[in-house]
């Protein structure tokens, strides 16, 4: 067997080896470990454009490139990207005259705001209704933690509480209101969520791969670190050592997470019912034995009548036959007040996610080898900045709320830069910072430090509102830029670095799966709860690869159950991250199996016919108005009317004359206007 | 070796050719000439190994096929059944094992090399002389869905892409007109597409799969690969259509090439909807090579079917076939009735392997296709079972066996111990197993990398030796 230490030395080399291809820079000196600055506003020739802060720091480089003072795109498409960027939905639901800034605010309020925001936070977290890995069980809980990610960002919950929440949820105060008590332990989940490799014999194998996932989530989620490096050796580029990995390791060993290891193994599930609840049913409980007992006792009465009946020596099979009518009767009776009783009983709600463990302190393990022990290390936090006092662990606790705080510090450069760059990545496409999980040695450098600084500061002034960051960015002059073309911006800054154009972008799988739904009239737009059932922790595949998993709803997408090791057909082709890790730069790529699937699968074919069959009976040039407007929320010009015309002439059928409707409206939904945004 | 380019680079330009099914990175670093990953992969170095195949066949045996049943003959084994095993037993074991269990099945020697094979693979031994048997592979994961994802992913703990994916990286394909790696019924438990998802490798090197393990070869389509609306002419019109569509001015962004290649997708997805039926269609197959795969006799038939579909894969240009022998059960997983088991489970697949290796040999395939045969991991030589007739799964020591594609037939390389538990003499781990195969196929492992979340990732981690004595 080859053990974990050879580990530290194969890959502490590589790992060097890397090093030695780097920049050479020194951790101390590493722009993301500085204290976030509030820089001045930088000064620019065209005051005109400049509507806020944002303009003045992109319009400062465009000028120093000598690239001219962008276009503002029209309405229309303004709409269409303030629409799908808010909502993830076509802007139909916009009234077109109000001004964009009062479109703005109706999004922000609207409920379907949370469900587009609340999965881009899901890709961070590697969300998913299933365990994947080496057994698939399903996590029949997790949507509640699913629900309450969208009910966050509706209600805009100061992001640093948010995070509070989802380290520490079950270790803070709730003054007695059990729907907060819920709503926080619901919150932990986020820490369950990660796959974990339930079938393992080795139970420390299988604890300290799952410490090591938690760490990693939240060094990359939080921070744009990558913690886990350091299980088997000092992190090369990041300032985090061994010992300080193992003092991280030790708050999550205290924690629990697990609530057996015994194969296969079984996470945590926390009970969400108050004493009263937990009372009520317990006393339901006792209503259905007793009821139990009367029906045990009274089947037992009669059979005893029926032997002394003399008909029978021993009772027969199905003695109920046998009793005399009335007898009978008053059984069935008393048992259907039983099954209507154990139909009746409160259900009582669990959700994945933690609690407090013993605390222990962990020994580094040398190489990442349990078996190779170092010296005990106390818990505490990597010392790259000092946010905290060194291992003040007052609660007595495993050290969460703790860690939480440290997060949060105001002493933390990382937390409100990374998720500031996180929330412009979802905006433009492209970080501030490209490398949104990495801020590290090896992550990208700002293309704008002094604006990502800039914008932390506001975020921190605002309380940390993610819908006060939107308000920013959204009434920015930057953010109505056109995609151009723009000759001198395209020869001047070909990869858009500097943001001198809107960059044109693929709506994301559940964006185009919900427009199609919407353009066919057959979207759901219920919000939240479950949309799967499955029992809890049974494997979605058994060993038969039978499927179990269902995607047949109407329903967002963001309410279709993420199951691991088998995505839903069109979010895997149209590059859904792999929900067994972290995401908060999803890669677009174009592939021939897009391809077929726009052209072949009964989705897209259904959802075209639906569309299809607007205006229909009306004068073709009409018709086609019709459904320009939808598809790409413009109307046709008269060359797009006429080379419609010609398509629709020409394409023959034998069958239905709707069918060259059918297939020109499955064209327009395959074009680059209805799938990318500009 | 870590380049200057970062992944956004390397993704940008491979974005140029997202369009075709995927030009591999010794193809694209040449396409780009003097370019950053030219200079650092193809242009400054020769590449270490010579290539010896240009394609794999995968024949994967899914539930753990045991070693000294089949192609390991332990005759210790035999001699001290029913006593127990005189070392001791891994510390970390998937359940108990008793004592040891002699093999049910007869070895004799096969071939000019005289390597002997159970009664268990009676047509498959006809080929020794063709075949390098590995008999000293070895991981760690004594758990199907561990071993199968350290098999195919060389991790069973991290999300990482297969070893099917980082070929295609690698080499690309050489028909544009069908994914450059295919997986023909492939099981859904146990890692399910992670073991042919490209994972952080641009997505279209992840593996296509034909049907899975629960459905007949014959009835596994790829998904959507067929219109059940319009004919091949209207579906024409539709693509010129969007053809005309996409090239308004209005969408003309001369910064966005990936717009353009869109339509190039379409059409290549245009013709992949002829090509994907023709190269599964085996009805052209003569009755005699039809009958050799078995197809006339239902034992033999799905299995069959799945060979004969790889080797029209291959021989179409496809860079890594895939076909896993699994049903509705895990296939070769006897914790009981081993010789009930393994004797059923071996009559299906034994001919059409045989079958194919044949063919591959008189089309002159076999010189340059790389057949491999195995499982997860092997099965312990110690017993199991209610009664007594068992064996559990053992990743400590197992066989996995190589035919063409420049590796040296009727070889044997290592050995486990003298009752076949631990791998012994010259062990292979899975790791070195993997880099061996790329060196095959002419790819360094160590140098075929992708940078993912700010650093060099490569199948092989930090690991794998390559096994040259094996070469030819």
């Amino acid at each position: 067997m080859r053990g974990l230490s050879t580990h530290f030395f194969v890959h502490a080399f590589a790992c060097f080896c890397l090093l030695g291809n780097g920049n050479g820079e020194k951790a101390s000196d590493h722009w993301a470990f500085q204290a976030v600055a509030d820089p001045e506003l930088p000064r620019v020739m065209d005051q005109t454009w400049i509507r806020n802060g944002i303009d003045s720091f992109i319009l400062a480089k465009l000028e120093r490139k000598g690239i001219p003072t962008p276009d503002r795109a029209i309405k229309s498409i303004l709409e269409r990207r303030l629409s799908f960027t808010l909502l993830g939905l076509p802007p139909s639901m916009l009234d077109p005259k109000d001004s964009l800034l009062e479109q703005l605010e109706e999004l922000l309020a609207s409920p379907h705001y949370g469900e587009r925001w609340g999965r881009h936070w899901l890709d961070v977290v590697r969300y998913a209704d299933s365990n994947g890995l080496d057994e698939n069980a399903a996590h029949a809980n997790a949507w509640r933690y699913r629900d309450y990610v969208v009910r966050s960002f509706n209600e805009d919950k100061p992001f640093d509480r948010f995070i509070t929440e989802q380290v520490a949820g079950d270790l803070i105060p709730w003054n007695d209101d059990f729907s907060v008590r819920r709503s926080n332990l619901v919150a932990t989940g986020f820490l369950s969520l990660g796959p974990k490799l339930l079938a393992e014999p080795d139970p420390v194998k299988l604890e300290m791969d799952m410490i090591d996932e938690q760490i990693d989530v939240i060094g990359r989620a939080f921070l744009g670190l990558t913690l886990g490096c350091a299980r088997c050796h000092d992190h090369f580029f990041d300032p985090v050592s061994t010992e300080e990995y193992y003092a991280l390791a030790g708050i999550f060993k205290s924690t629990r997470t697990m609530e057996s290891f015994k194969r296969p193994a079984k996470w945590v599930e926390n009970l969400l019912a108050n004493s009263e609840e937990q009372q009520l049913s317990k006393k339901h409980q006792d209503l259905v034995e007793a009821q139990n007992a009367v029906v045990v006792a009274y089947r037992e009465r009669a059979n005893q009548e029926l032997l002394a009946s003399g008909k029978f020596n021993k009772l027969p099979k199905k003695p109920e036959a046998h009793y005399p009518e009335p007898t009978r009767k008053i059984l069935e009776n008393l048992e259907k007040t039983l099954k209507h009783f154990n139909g009746s009983s409160p259900q009582l709600d669990f959700a994945m996610g933690v609690q407090e463990g013993n605390v222990t302190e962990l020994h580094v393990f040398v190489g990442g080898d349990p078996e190779t022990r170092g010296e005990i290390q106390p818990r505490g936090f990597p010392a790259m900045f000092a946010a905290y006092e060194a291992t003040n662990f007052h609660s007595g606790g495993s050290g969460r709320l703790e860690l939480a705080a440290w997060l949060n510090s105001s002493r933390n450069p990382l937390t409100a830069r990374v998720i500031v760059n996180r929330v412009w990545r979802w905006h433009f496409g492209r970080g501030i910072v490209e490398t949104t999980d990495n801020f590290g040695l090896l992550g990208g450098k700002p293309t704008h430090p002094e604006m990502l600084d800039w914008l932390a500061s506001r975020f921190i002034e605002e309380g940390w509102s993610i819908k006060a960051l939107h308000r920013l960015i959204l009434s920015s002059e930057t953010w109505r830029m056109s995609s151009g073309p723009h000759s001198i911006a395209s020869e001047k800054d070909p990869d858009n670095r500097l943001f001198s154009r809107s960059p044109v972008r693929r709506l994301e799988a559940e964006l185009i799966r919900d427009s199609l739904l919407h353009l066919s009239g057959e979207l759901d737009l219920a919000l939240g709860g479950s949309t799967w059932s499955h029992e809890n922790r049974k494997l979605v595949f058994n060993h038969t690869s039978e499927d179990n998993t269902n995607y047949v709803t109407n329903r967002r997408s963001i309410y279709l159950p993420v199951i691991r090791n088998n995505v839903y057909d069109l979010f895997q082709l149209f590059d859904f991250p792999n929900p067994n890790s972290m995401c908060g730069d999803r890669t677009p790529t174009t592939t021939p199996q897009q391809a077929l699937y726009l052209m072949n699968s009964p989705l897209v074919r259904q959802a075209a016919l639906g569309f299809s069959q607007k205006g229909f009976g009306s004068d073709p040039k009409v018709r086609i108005q019709l459904l320009y407007n939808s598809a790409f929320h413009r109307d046709a010009e008269p060359h797009e009317i006429r080379q419609s015309l010609r398509f629709l002439e020409s394409f023959s059928s034998k069958s239905e004359p709707s069918d060259k409707w059918h297939a020109f409206a499955q064209s327009l939904i395959c074009s680059n206007e209805f799938l990318y945004l500009e | 070796m870590s380049t200057n380019s970062d992944s956004r680079l390397l993704s940008r330009r491979e974005s140029l050719r997202n369009g075709a099914l995927g030009f591999g990175y010794l193809a694209l670093s040449s396409i780009l000439g003097n370019a950053t990953l030219a200079e650092s992969f193809v242009a400054a170095r020769k590449p270490l190994y010579r290539q010896r195949a240009k394609r794999v066949i995968f024949l994967f045996m899914k539930g753990g096929p045991s070693q000294v049943d089949t192609f390991e003959r332990k005759p210790l084994l035999n001699r001290d059944h029913g006593k127990p095993l005189p070392f001791a037993k891994p510390k970390v074991t998937f359940a108990k094992t008793g004592n040891l269990l002699g093999s049910p099945w007869e070895f004799k020697p096969y071939g000019a090399c005289g390597h002997q094979v159970s009664e268990l693979f009676p047509n498959v031994a006809r080929h020794v002389d063709d075949i390098c048997f590995i008999h000293s592979l070895h991981g760690t994961n004594p758990a199907h869905g561990g071993a199968v994802l350290k098999l195919h992913t060389g991790s069973d703990n991290f999300v990482r892409p297969s070893m099917g994916s980082w070929i295609s990286y690698g080499l690309g394909t050489e028909n544009n007109n069908l994914p450059s790696f295919i997986t023909i019924c492939p099981t859904l438990a146990h890692g399910g597409v992670q073991n042919w998802s490209s994972g952080f490798l641009p997505t279209h090197h992840q593996g296509s799969s034909i049907g899975n393990a629960s459905i007949a070869s014959g009835d596994a389509r790829v998904r959507h690969i067929a219109n059940a609306k319009w004919t091949a002419n209207q579906q024409r019109r539709q693509i010129d259509l969007i053809r005309e569509l996409n090239g308004r001015r209005r969408m003309n962004f001369s910064s966005h090439p990936e717009l353009d290649d869109r339509i190039n997708s379409f059409e290549l997805a245009f013709r992949m909807q002829n090509a994907m039926p023709e190269a599964q269609d085996v009805s052209s197959e003569s009755k005699a090579t039809q009958n050799l795969y078995g197809l006339d006799n239902p034992v033999t038939e799905d299995f069959g079917r799945q060979c004969l579909m790889a080797r029209r894969f291959a021989e179409r240009g496809v860079r890594f076939v895939q076909v896993t022998h699994s049903d509705n059960k895990v296939q070769w997983d006897q914790h009981g009735k081993l010789r009930n088991g393994h004797q059923e489970k071996a009559s299906e697949v034994d001919l059409p392997i045989a079958g194919l290796l044949t063919d591959l040999k008189s089309r002159g395939l076999l010189e340059d296709t790389l057949v491999i045969w195995g499982g997860e991991f092997g099965r312990t030589p110690t017993v199991q079972g209610h009664k007594m007739d068992g064996r559990d799964h053992n990743p400590h020591g197992f066989t996995v066996w190589l035919a063409g594609g420049g590796v040296k037939g009727g070889f044997r390389y290592g050995a486990t111990d003298q009752y076949g538990y631990y791998a012994k003499e010259k062990p292979v781990h899975l790791h070195d197993f993997h880099a061996t195969l790329m060196a095959l196929l002419g790819l360094d492992h160590e140098q075929l990398t992708y940078r993912h979340a700010g650093r060099d990732f490569r199948l092989t981690d930090v690991y794998g030796k390559v096994i040259t004595d094996i070469f030819a």
